[in-house]
């Protein structure tokens, strides 16, 4: 069928896609100033390593901007520095946020690492005692362990006794350990209660957006492809020409400002470079710009748009008669007041889609399971069905602009929302 | 032996495995988890010093013979043929070179007849379960005589006591040097002493006198000095011909010194852990722990180690009086650089070695200093040995724990015990985590001022004294004595409140060492002592079998521990051996025992209350009204002794950094009071002051590093201002400076909403309404409702706004999470959207 593929095309899509799910090649160039978080991060770690200290650290940042990458970043260039003197303990708050499991779980990692037997029937007690004691004596054989408690603000719920204990244990026992929260939330310290508060050293660093420079080099970093490599040579000259062609046109620029408009994350752009990397067209190999315009459509989907769009002419009457009552201010409102809503409008303008009850209760639930429209919460549960309040999820301009954009929207509708 | 016939010696499936591990074993056999066998195939050097070991070993009559008939081969040939380690073979040539390495060969080799040999490894769990049985069958059996076990013993004119490091004799070169010098000659006119100074090289340890070296000193140096050869063979190259040793004149045999002797190990040194007489025959035996030279560890000499460094090695032996010649000094480093004019027999000790594994790790006590934290953990173990009073079941004890850990290498996974984290296996496997080597930087790192003062300022360093408390450690230190020191003991409570960071468990902590030492004089009465912490509970109800785990040293279950307590305490009966003295619990964090019915805190108040109690309870929590919140049965047993521990103010806060930075010249008076007084501000909390301090230090420390040209090396201003900023500041401005431009306009709509209706909660659609409109004044373009839906939802997930889940929609509720200032601030200055600012 007419044009083939060009094999090096496949090819240099993988080495890009690889890139992009690579959080370290990714970080790695943002880490290099002595600025950064990464060697901020670093410093503090390597220097509780070489001085035998305690400290405890929090990363704060929105989601996306690359925590626990960074964090990966510095543990494996870590684990290289001093392959013998670290232990890494992960724990993820969504996972471990109960006490019980938490201990056991940091109890089997520290067997893991240190060859020990691990046994699953000790209780949260002795499994408490053993982390202790773990801790004393990686600390008299100068090894630091190095927790790494994600979505920190998991832990920091209920009596936080998991992070008393660390945080008591490194304190007054001679252990070497780091703790290392990560959290989205930006108040994630004063979550904890204050007797662990009072015992948390309180480093933080924070995880903010790169710069617009920073993303430049950043965007060349990725989607560039080097010159010593197995492409055929003419291949990759096109390629890195047409990858700057379009970095450099005013139009790519737009679309990268409306995307960070949005999210101005290192991972939104992660993802946008992979939707277009990945709409490539093979049989050139190269990367066009209507490619990056498709992946931002595809980023910002406006799916209640989409669903109004996509309703029939009954449920486009059903949502306008509610949209109608809510004008006259009746806030509450059910199935029965609606239908006779809908009843109305077909007496005084004698439209000729009038449909049996029955039908329409099918169109209401369409729309509810569409989440167009919801119950609104009643305690009691005591009225079914009809009876049931409901409530818009949708605002009037959406549903305007939905309307609009429908292929068969009768006029009248139309005027009979505006009035 | 011939007693008893040699049981089947099935090596690898123990006969008795309990169903419960056997199935955890099963569901934990995975190559992962396999423990590393410690590489014994070369013969431990050391294993000669095993010079008796009484225990029981698995024997086998074809080795025994064997060695029999070799008693004569050399030592060293025999141990290089000694066959992979493999535990009965090993103990067995250990026990038949006793008769060579000993003096008293006729006896030995009898009670080596005697002695019951049973096998190790097939039966040691049937072993646990009837081990006094056992101990006892040994010791009708093995030792028809008594052992009589002495703290001090004066032998050779010299006194030994437990905890001495001796010199001991090691058979092979014992007549190589006859004459034991006591002082080492002189390197130069190889005249031993006299009345001049000698001056000791640090490099080659050689001594000199003052006089003899070139040009003569009159004084010793201050720091580090090294003879003349050394210096020549260090620059090396050219002029290394030009110095010659001086040799010895002849005929003068050269002398050496034990502790030359003791460094070309030809000699050993061993700390002394018990001292018995056989009542039988008289002779004196001692058990020690060995050390060993650098050399002899598998690493070898590293080039961190010092020339008089000794590593304390896990290896014990049982051995004759006679082979001990006389005591030596092993230090600490802190001690030992205070003893540079101590003698020549003093050397350093810094790390533990373990012999079956290779590791190294730091003594404990040194690191603690003066071993308070230690007492926490051998605590149970001292006074087991305090109350013990047959003494014998311990060695018993010992001996099969150092055989379990030498034979659980060879077991491995097989191992019949339970996992390192359950408390049957007493963390089994722990003497597993250590150093394969001591890591350089360690060592050989000479700490700046900032790094010392980093290293005093960790909260986990103990500060020698606590100033600021001592009206507070004086009342608790009045209450404990009142109440224990009267004849009849009355139980009585008190409550020590105070907010976070302000020394209330140190406090109470340097009381109790300050009344155990008095105990140790003599001055009041003895007393056991439990701590608990309430958060460090499984559930509130534990703290009965925690204390009467403390009490009797047996874990029961808290109903049952309820009941024996109750009988204890209300009843006065007894519990197990402990005799009647006071007892004396602490439990932090008492808010934490607070349960529904509040039935573990009245059960532990009213235990007091109770004539024949002897208890004391010291309470500690944060909040001051506790008591009022309990119920009114509670509170009014918890009695009126209150104490409270006040916020720090500013100059105590001062004091206490400085104390702690005694000598050291690291930072800036002013930035000192700075910080302290930034914390006395905001909590008072000292854990507060010193975090913001190290913070600081570390600052300082990243700022030099990365600019060599700073000209202070102190601790500025500056770098308290950062710490404080990045410790308090909560960083929501900076991530709202930094959000995208829609969330900008997103919370500018907010704040311009919370203006306008001046109600604090609204809802997505009213927002969405007022950014569509602010977007149409000022020519951005909107976005559409659902993008704007998620960028509200991720500033809920920072925490900048408060809002429901977003499946709401347009009922979502959405409310600011900081002040509307804060926000203003933030957004006003904005290149980017200038006109933000006349919505703010």
């Amino acid at each position: 069928m007419g044009k083939e593929i060009i094999p090096a095309a496949e090819k240099s899509l993988n080495l890009i896609r690889g890139r992009l799910c690579d959080p370290s090649y990714v970080f790695r160039p943002l880490s290099a100033s002595s600025d950064s978080n990464y060697s901020k991060l670093k410093f503090i770690v390597s220097t509780s390593i070489t001085e035998g200290c305690n400290n405890s650290i929090l990363l704060l940042g929105p989601r996306g901007s690359g925590k626990a990458a960074v964090l990966d970043l510095v543990a494996g260039d870590l684990l290289e520095e001093f392959p013998d003197s670290v232990s890494l303990i992960r724990l993820n708050g969504l996972l471990h946020s109960d006490d019980n499991c938490a201990f056991k779980e940091i109890a089997r990692q520290l067997c893991m690492e240190h060859h020990l037997l691990f046994s699953k029937m000790a209780s949260l007690d002795e499994n408490s005692q053993f982390i202790v004691a773990m801790l004393r004596e990686c600390g008299l054989a100068h090894k630091t362990i190095i927790f790494v408690l994600d979505e920190f603000d998991m832990f920091a719920q209920g009596k936080q006794r998991l992070l008393y204990s660390l945080l008591d244990a490194m304190q007054s026992v001679t252990s070497q350990a780091v703790v290392i929260g990560i959290s989205s939330r930006l108040d994630a310290d004063q979550l904890l209660e204050k007797r662990v508060r009072s015992r948390f050293s309180h480093r933080k660093i924070l995880f903010l957006p790169p710069s617009r420079e920073e993303f430049d080099g950043l965007l060349e970093h990725l989607l560039s492809l080097p010159a010593d490599s197995s492409f055929p040579n003419g291949y990759v000259s096109r390629f890195n020409e047409k990858i700057k062609n379009i970095t450099s046109d005013t139009r790519f620029k737009d679309i990268l400002r409306t995307l960070f408009n949005a999210n101005s994350t290192v991972n939104s752009l992660l993802k946008f470079i992979f939707r277009a990397v990945s709409l490539m067209n093979l049989e050139s190999g190269l990367l066009s710009l209507e490619n990056f315009k498709a992946a931002l459509s595809s980023m910002q989907r406006q799916p209640k748009l989409e669903a109004v769009r996509d309703c029939s002419i009954l449920e486009l009457y059903l949502l306008v008669c509610m949209r109608r009552l809510e004008v006259k201010e009746q806030s509450a409102y059910n199935i029965i007041s609606v239908m006779k809503e809908y009843k109305t409008i077909h007496d005084s303008f004698q439209t000729s889609d009038y449909y049996a009850q029955n039908v329409c209760l099918r169109a209401f639930e369409h729309l509810r399971e569409r989440q167009v429209i919801c119950y609104t919460e009643n305690r009691g549960q005591s009225q079914t069905g009809e009876y049931r309040p409901m409530k818009l999820l949708i605002s009037a301009s959406e549903l305007h602009q939905g309307m609009r954009s429908h292929a068969c929207c009768p006029a009248i509708l139309l005027k009979l929302l505006d009035h | 032996m011939a007693t008893t016939t040699p049981r089947n010696k099935t090596f690898k499936s123990p006969t008795k495995t309990p169903t419960a591990n056997n199935i955890y074993r099963k569901s934990y056999q995975s190559p992962s988890l396999t423990p590393q066998t410690p590489q014994t195939i070369t013969p431990l050097r050391r294993s000669a010093r095993h010079v008796s070991r009484r225990i029981d070993l698995g024997n086998d009559p074809i080795d025994v013979l064997e060695i029999e008939s070799k008693e004569e081969m050399n030592l060293i040939r025999k141990r290089e043929r000694a066959p992979p380690r493999k535990q009965s073979v090993d103990d067995v040539s250990e026990k038949s070179k006793k008769p060579q390495s000993l003096k008293t060969p006729t006896k030995k080799t009898k009670l080596d007849s005697e002695v019951s040999f049973s096998p190790v490894s097939p039966n040691r769990t049937e072993k646990r379960k009837n081990k006094s049985e056992e101990v006892k069958k040994t010791k009708t059996k093995t030792k028809t005589k008594k052992r009589v076990y002495y703290n001090r013993v004066e032998f050779d004119e010299t006194e030994f006591e437990i905890g001495d490091d001796v010199y001991v004799k090691r058979r092979e070169d014992a007549n190589s040097d006859e004459e034991d010098p006591e002082i080492e000659d002189c390197k130069i006119c190889f005249k031993s002493g006299g009345s001049d100074v000698m001056l000791e090289c640090d490099d080659c340890l050689g001594g000199f006198h003052l006089k003899c070296l070139k040009p003569p000193l009159k004084d010793v140096p201050e720091g580090d000095w090294i003879c003349q050869f050394c210096e020549v063979n260090k620059s090396g190259g050219g002029q290394s011909q030009t110095l010659v040793v001086p040799k010895p004149p002849e005929g003068k045999k050269l002398a050496r010194t034990m502790r030359e002797k003791l460094l070309s190990s030809d000699l050993w040194a061993a700390r002394i852990e018990k001292l018995w007489k056989e009542v039988g025959d008289g002779v004196y035996w001692i058990r020690v722990r060995w050390y060993m030279i650098p050399e002899e560890t598998v690493s070898g000499r590293q080039p961190h180690n010092l020339k008089r460094e000794l590593y304390l090695t896990n290896d014990f032996a049982d051995i004759e009086m006679d082979c001990v010649l006389r005591h030596c000094f092993v230090k600490c480093p802190k001690e030992f650089s205070k003893a540079s004019n101590d003698g020549d027999d003093v050397f350093l000790c810094e790390y533990e070695y373990d012999v079956h594994w290779h590791s190294f790790k730091r003594l404990a006590e040194l690191v603690d200093g003066d071993s308070d934290s230690d007492q926490e953990w051998n605590g149970r173990k001292e006074e087991e040995e305090i109350d013990d009073s047959d003494e014998e079941v311990e060695v018993e004890e010992d001996e099969e724990s150092v055989v379990r850990g030498d034979s659980k290498g060879k077991r491995g996974l097989t191992s019949v015990k339970g996992g390192a984290n359950s408390r049957k296996g007493r963390f089994f496997g722990l003497e597993k985590v250590g150093a394969k080597q001591i890591p350089e930087h360690v060592r050989c790192h000479k700490q700046t001022e900032l790094e010392k003062a980093k290293a005093t300022l960790l909260l986990a360093t103990r500060p020698k004294s606590l100033p600021c408390r001592n009206r507070e450690m004086e009342e608790i230190t009045a209450f404990i004595k009142g109440s224990i020191s009267d004849d009849q003991c009355l139980g009585r409570c008190m409550y020590i409140h105070g907010v976070p960071g302000t020394g209330k468990t140190i406090s109470v902590l340097s009381v109790m060492k300050n009344l155990k030492a008095e105990v140790e004089a003599g001055n009041v009465n003895p007393y056991c002592f439990v701590e608990i912490n309430g958060l460090k509970l499984a559930s509130p109800e534990n703290i009965y079998s925690v204390i009467y785990e403390a009490l009797s040293g047996h874990r029961v279950g808290w109903k049952k521990a309820l009941h024996s307590l109750n009988e204890r305490f209300a009843e006065g009966k007894k519990i197990g051996k402990e005799d009647d003295k006071p007892c004396i619990l602490l439990i932090d964090e008492l808010d934490l025992l607070v349960t529904r019915n509040q039935s573990v805190l009245y059960n532990i108040l009213d235990w007091p209350t109770k004539p024949n109690s002897k208890l004391i309870v010291l309470g500690i929590a944060n909040t001051m009204d506790l008591p009022e919140k309990l119920l009114p049965r509670i509170s009014s047993r918890m009695g009126i002794q209150r104490l409270c521990f006040g916020p720090y103010n500013h100059t105590q806060l001062q004091e206490i950094i400085s104390t702690r930075l005694n000598g050291i010249d690291a930072f800036e008076k002013t930035a000192i009071e700075f910080a302290s007084r930034k914390v006395a501000a905001i909590s008072g909390d000292a854990r507060r002051a010193l975090e913001i301090c190290r913070r600081a230090a570390e600052v300082a420390d990243h700022r030099l590093k990365t600019n060599k040209t700073a000209k202070s090396q102190l601790v500025i201003m500056g770098d308290v201002e950062a710490a404080i900023q990045e410790m308090f500041q909560a960083p929501h401005i900076q991530v709202m400076k930094s959000v995208s431009k829609l969330s900008k306009i997103f919370l500018t709509a907010m704040v311009h909403e919370l203006y306008k209706t001046g109600m604090a909660e609204t809802t997505f659609d009213r927002v969405a309404t007022t950014v569509s409109s602010i977007c149409l004044t000022n020519g951005e373009a909107f976005p559409g409702w659902d993008i704007l839906l998620k960028i509200g939802c991720d500033l809920g997930e920072c925490r900048i706004i408060l809002c429901e889940p977003g499946e709401k929609h347009r009922l979502q509720k959405l409310q600011l999470n900081f002040p509307s200032d804060d926000v203003a601030f933030a957004l006003k200055e904005n290149k980017d959207l200038p006109w933000l600012a006349n919505y703010l």
